[in-house]
């Protein structure tokens, strides 16, 4: 089971912007990724939404799959930027392994 | 897939040591110009950012993680961090064949000789000419990146440079546009495609061009390639990904995972094959990482210079 975080939205203000409220999940980003993986970034910007921290941190991995291509950012309807998005994920997990 | 951390925390030790992330002292990786003449100054200073010269080191290290992704061999890889950058960097450029590395500044001696005949005023200085630190950037090491850019940056204003000319895209997306944001210091950046002034020819060719994500998308500039060809007479193939609509090659993802690589790269790959005119890459990666998959390609430099 994992805890929802409702201030994780402010938290990651520190390491990207705040543009993941904008997704509307269309799944446009996942559908045009080239990794082609697992709803790939729209889980990572729904789990934002939901504040669900602890299952970013839980599948951190995932997040330098992303070849930083930008496609999904230059498609996105709303743009809500999920390449700049996942690359705010990279910092803010970084920084948390660096504290840990 | 490799653990991001280890590979992470690898290479920020090595540039925060060595300025490189390979850890190979610049005089081993830089040496493209001794045998060329090149002025020290001018109105536009051409800067490198070593990318090109990495590739060989990119290839051979990118050999070994190949072998080790996904055993147990791997776990070992967090230790790496505590061997100090200067001894991995030269054990890597002792692995790398010397062919390769000599090879790899081929593009750079291209663009020295076509901005020349462009007439254009240029001045190359080795000891300006530093590594971005780009890679820290796109791995989420914002902190490394930032630490190492400032020093780049301050060393260019010291100097008094103004312009540059950039060789590769991910040096020129990091001094247009991240420099500025993140060190305050802002440079007029060129990509060095967009100052070739040649008389029209006709050279009847047709190629297949593969636009690297930084120049085809973030920093909009693959039209510009496409006129320098098309003033020479070479025709550009349509291909359903290019422009700013263009496909990865896989490249950012061969120190994480080679594995998800070579899988994006092959499709890219049979992509740009399908036409089956030559295909041309601008950016060092692309290029190390397309001709991995057996594709015909060769940089753009080579073409130009080939018939300007």
């Amino acid at each position: 089971m994992s805890l929802v975080n409702l201030d994780f939205a402010e938290e990651l203000k520190e390491y990207s912007g705040d543009t993941a409220l904008e997704c509307f999940n269309c799944g446009t980003c996942a559908a045009i990724c080239p990794l082609v993986n697992d709803n790939f970034p729209r889980r990572m910007i729904r789990y934002i939404q939901v504040g669900a921290r602890e299952k970013i941190l839980e599948n951190s991995d995932e997040l330098w799959r992303c070849l930083h291509c930008g496609l999904c950012t230059h498609t996105c309807p709303r743009e809500a930027d999920p390449g700049e998005i996942i690359l705010g994920l990279k910092r803010f997990v970084l920084a948390n392994w660096r504290k840990s | 897939m490799f653990n991001p951390r280890d590979i992470i925390e690898i290479l920020a030790a090595n540039v925060r040591q060595t300025k490189s992330p390979f850890g190979i002292p610049k005089f081993m990786v830089n040496t493209w110009y001794k045998d060329h003449s090149l002025p020290k100054e001018g109105e536009y200073l051409l800067f490198t950012g070593l990318m090109y010269q990495f590739s060989p080191f990119i290839e051979t290290s990118t050999q070994y993680l190949e072998k080790y992704e996904d055993t147990k061999t791997a776990d070992y890889l967090k230790y790496a961090k505590w061997v100090p950058g200067y001894i991995s960097g030269m054990g890597l450029a002792m692995m790398t064949k010397g062919k390769e590395k000599r090879k790899a500044g081929q593009p750079l001696k291209n663009i020295a000789y076509l901005l020349q005949k462009s007439k254009v005023n240029f001045g190359y200085r080795p000891d300006l000419d530093n590594y971005s630190g780009i890679l820290l950037y796109d791995m989420g090491d914002q902190k490394g990146f930032v630490a190492h850019a400032k020093k780049v940056a301050q060393k260019l204003k010291n100097a008094g440079i103004k312009k540059i000319i950039t060789t590769d895209p991910h040096t020129a997306y990091a001094l247009k546009e991240l420099f500025p944001k993140y060190t305050g210091i802002s440079f007029d950046v060129k990509p060095y495609f967009e100052l070739l002034n040649f008389e029209p020819k006709d050279c009847g060719l047709e190629v297949t061009l593969h636009d690297p994500c930084f120049f085809g998308r973030y920093l909009k500039a693959s039209d510009i390639t496409r006129k320098q060809l098309s003033n020479m007479g070479i025709s550009v193939t349509n291909i359903r990904n290019q422009g700013e609509f263009t496909s990865c090659c896989g490249g950012p993802a061969e120190s994480i995972s080679p594995s998800l690589s070579n899988e994006i790269m092959d499709k890219r790959a049979t992509e740009l094959e399908e036409p089956g005119k030559p295909i041309i890459a601008y950016c060092p990666i692309c290029l190390g990482n397309l001709k991995k998959s057996g594709a015909a390609v060769e940089d753009l430099s080579t073409l130009l210079a080939r018939h300007a």
